[in-house]
């Protein structure tokens, strides 16, 4: 989700991740997978005011192997937009395989990432042995959490001047449990911590519907 | 004025030569004959067919093993049954059937050297060609004979022995015994001699070590890798041709012994020789592309490799400077490297989007020759796998699309074929826009296509309509399923293939999948398509049908409770004669079976079966009856996590039950 424009964002830094050492894959699941849709909120409030933006993510494209995933991100009430405002977000998905809990980008610090993370208390096992090893030799294919990292690539519906960034990325936290979404946005220029909270949506009064496409 | 040189009069008619050859006529005459018959046809396609209609060709066979045909004519005719059998299939095959081989093979121990010279480079000609007999090397006289071929001091002679092994070595027993025999040290050996006869050396090595570890070991060890090291000299010879067999024959050596070649810096050589080799003129510049895809042929690494030698901009700079020009096999051979690069790498695809490939491909949909349609339709399928492209709407553009469209009507198959498969992944329409697809009569056709006679093109077609149906909004969704019917669809589920099921099922699921009443067409012409999905999950097909099948039971109960009955009456039919549900439900196996997805989509459907009150007691007695409860509780210790983590009310609702 897009936010307000506080300064000019650094360029990124190149990734320096180590994906050496090959690991299992994480659990896939399958609450999250392409279609599905999430509603919620992201919390953006300063120390000026409490506010709260809604809104609706939609998964398009997810390669579990690969480690990555794709969406849109709708924002529904942003103040300074006259329409939601729609983003397209690409994911890493920490496998230890194809990204660790280090984002080695996006202005982000090993400090930073460990800060983040530790706002779900899911993180909290595994700390000890990222603190010993960065993380390498976790197995999270059997781990009923999936964290992520997300970060919005382009504006889908307006223009990249329409007084909102895309500068930062989320933290995300998915349960595979309950299908819900935790996140923290992150971006240095940007109010700290904004909580994404999300949950999986179910577009039938019976129950949860699937569709799927098979690129060849 | 009086002529006063022979060599300037007209050529004589090919009836009139043809004639000579059979009037009885010997001497001079007849060698006069056979040369100027020789001389016509060398490199002249249509001469070649004129005088195999006038079956010149037993005659001149005749003429080899004729006791009376003196050495200069049997050079002669040696000499045109090889320029036959050059080039031209037609010509193969008439020196086949006229019985040249065994006469040629006889002139081999002839006493006369140049009639050796010419039966064995007659030989060789005919054994380059697909057609000609293979040659049996476990017979111990036959190899004996080879030997014997190789060990000539006649270059002509051992060129011949190794244009045999080329041709005729395939099977693993063939090669070991080749490699038993001490051919291939034979072989390393003659690498040193003239160019033909290293060419053919490098063909025939290719031959006795591909796919076969040990033969390929062999040949590595061989002077303790002076082999390795000449066929490593030999991709920098001076010879294109050269390069360009000692490339392929590395590529398989390194195919059957991997292990050998960890290091990348071999693989990165031969990519950039392999570039350098298609700006050359000919059969090499048209083959080189056709082995740079073949190295790196699904191997991620050696995508990645190639790019960073620059192989993209390359290729899209010999297809810019030359697209008018190129000969369509090699842009062909192009178009494919291009599409080995786009299969898997995202990095591959920003690169060749970049280079603004995609433009240069659309244009080539339109080219005469059919395979270089199919190799661009390959290129676009394969770019357009980018999800971060798709969800830009680059690839769902009029452009792209309507010449994709155009092709579907196409009259080679493969052209037919390979343009669904492209629009297969461009059907997955991830932006807000409305596909064009929905547009431009693309659906009316890939409907038809549905009903093709050819399940190929049945399954790619169901494919891309499944894929267009993705999250489509109702009124799209519905105009499909119009066009598509629902008898048809009831057909395609119950189609031969199993793999047209699978997609005809996928693609049930993605219309009732989403917002608005979906289930009117569903529930119409008597639940056809309910009955349909339910002969096929009881007669548990494949395990991709089975998948899809259930996820299209749960899509369907996930509506109201009226649709969750009629699932139930799928999957626990009501026994006609005690007027009681089964208890042999397929539900059960689907269970416990090792496939995980069908565990998944058949706990899916059970999840929605009894959401959200899953204290309807009809239903769930009915669970319980057919075991299904019993079954559920087992699966607390399923492997899966996706299958053990119970999402919602499932599992309370089972450990109450």
């Amino acid at each position: 989700m897009p936010v307000r424009v506080v300064e000019t964002s650094s360029p990124s830094h190149s990734s320096g991740q180590d994906l050496s050492s090959a690991q299992p894959s994480p659990p896939s699941c399958s609450l999250l997978c392409a279609g599905r849709s999430f509603c919620g909120t992201q919390n953006v409030s300063s120390l000026q005011k409490d506010e709260a933006w809604k809104v609706n993510v939609r998964i398009q494209g997810c390669d579990i192997e690969h480690g990555f995933l794709c969406g849109t991100m709708e924002a529904l009430n942003v103040p300074l937009a006259d329409t939601p405002v729609v983003t397209f977000w690409e994911g890493e998905i920490v496998d230890a395989k194809n990204h660790t809990f280090f984002t080695g980008k996006w202005e982000a610090t090993p400090e930073d990432d460990i800060r983040h993370w530790s706002k779900f208390p899911s993180f909290t096992p595994l700390l000890s042995q990222i603190e010993e090893d960065g993380g390498k030799s976790l197995d999270l294919s059997n781990y009923p959490y999936i964290f992520m990292r997300w970060k919005e690539q382009y504006f889908v519906n307006v223009g990249a001047d329409c007084g909102l960034t895309i500068a930062g990325f989320y933290y995300v936290c998915f349960s595979c449990t309950d299908g819900s979404i935790s996140g923290f946005y992150y971006d240095p220029n940007s109010s700290p911590f904004q909580k994404l909270e999300l949950k999986c949506m179910n577009e039938k009064p019976g129950g949860f519907s699937f569709s799927s496409y098979e690129l060849v | 004025m009086p002529a006063t040189a022979a060599a300037e009069a007209p050529p004589s008619a090919p009836e009139k030569l043809a004639a000579r050859l059979s009037s009885g006529e010997a001497g001079e005459s007849l060698l006069t004959a056979l040369r100027e018959i020789k001389n016509q046809i060398i490199g002249n396609r249509t001469k070649k067919l004129v005088y195999l209609r006038l079956h010149a060709v037993p005659r001149i066979v005749a003429l080899l093993s004729a006791p009376s045909s003196p050495p200069p004519v049997i050079v002669q005719a040696a000499a045109a049954v090889g320029s036959f059998a050059c080039g031209v299939e037609e010509g193969v095959r008439a020196v086949l059937d006229a019985g040249a081989v065994p006469h040629l093979t006889m002139l081999l121990s002839h006493p006369d050297a140049k009639v050796i010279d010419s039966a064995a480079r007659t030989l060789r000609i005919i054994f380059q060609s697909k057609m000609a007999p293979k040659y049996d090397f476990l017979l111990e006289e036959n190899k004996a004979f080879l030997l014997s071929l190789l060990n000539s001091t006649n270059e002509n002679i051992t060129e011949f022995a190794a244009s045999i092994i080329a041709h005729s070595c395939e099977k693993p027993t063939e090669q070991t015994s080749l490699c038993d025999a001490g051919v291939m040290q034979k072989l390393v050996y003659l690498l040193g001699g003239s160019t033909n006869q290293r060419d053919t050396c490098l063909d025939a090595i290719s031959a006795i070590v591909r796919t076969n570890s040990d033969a390929a070991a062999k040949f590595i060890s061989i002077g303790n890798g002076k082999a390795f090291n000449s066929l490593m000299g030999l991709i920098q010879d001076r010879y294109p041709r050269t390069r360009l067999l000692a490339c392929v024959c590395l590529i398989t050596v390194e195919r059957a012994f991997p292990v050998y070649f960890q290091e990348m810096q071999i693989k990165s050589k031969l990519i950039v020789i392999l570039l350098d080799l298609i700006e050359e003129a000919g059969r090499v510049g048209d083959d080189a592309p056709f082995v740079l895809k073949g190295l790196i042929e699904e191997s991620e690494e050696l995508h990645r490799q190639a790019l960073s030698v620059t192989a993209a901009e390359r290729l899209c700079g010999y297809m810019r400077k030359g697209k008018a020009v190129l000969e369509a096999r090699r842009l062909e051979g192009i178009l494919l490297v291009l599409g080995e690069l786009s299969s898997k790498l995202e990095q591959s695809r920003a690169k060749l989007i970049e280079l603004q490939v995609p433009t240069l491909v659309i244009d080539l949909l339109k080219h005469d020759c059919a395979q270089v349609r199919t190799a661009a339709c390959c290129v676009i399928k394969n770019i357009s796998r980018s999800l971060k492209n798709l969800c830009a709407g680059r690839f769902g553009t009029e452009s792209t699309v309507m010449p994709l469209v155009q092709l579907l009507c196409d009259s080679s198959t493969s052209v037919q074929t390979s343009a669904l498969d492209a629009i297969c992944n461009v059907a997955v329409n991830l932006t807000t826009k409305k596909s064009v697809l929905l547009q431009c009569g693309g659906v009316s056709t890939l409907s038809q296509l549905a009903r093709s006679m050819h399940s190929e093109v049945r399954l790619k077609s169901v494919r891309a309509l499944r894929n267009l149906m993705f999250l489509l909004d109702r009124k799209d969704k519905d105009f499909i399923f119009t066009e598509l019917t629902a008898s048809t669809l009831t057909t395609l589920i119950s189609d031969p293939d199993p793999l047209v099921q699978e997609q005809a099922l996928a693609l049930a699921g993605n219309f009732v999948d989403g917002c608005g009443d979906s289930t009117k067409y569903i529930f119409s012409e008597d639940i056809s398509i309910l009955n349909a999905v339910s002969r096929q999950l009881k007669s548990a097909g494949s395990p991709g049908m089975c998948i899809q099948g259930m996820s299209f039971l749960a899509n369907i109960a996930a509506e109201n409770d009226l649709h969750k009955d009629a699932v139930m009456d799928c999957i626990l039919p009501v026994s006609p004669d005690l007027n009681i549900s089964t208890p042999n439900s397929f539900l059960v196996n689907f269970l416990q079976s090792k496939e995980r997805l069908l565990r998944l989509s058949s706990l899916w459907c059970l999840v929605n079966l009894v959401y959200p009150n899953h204290k309807n007691s009809l239903r769930v007695s009915a669970l319980h009856s057919a075991g299904i409860i019993s079954q559920l509780k087992t699966m607390v210790n399923d492997p899966c996590l996706d299958c053990k983590v119970d999402p919602f009310p499932l599992k309370e609702f089972t450990l109450r039950s």
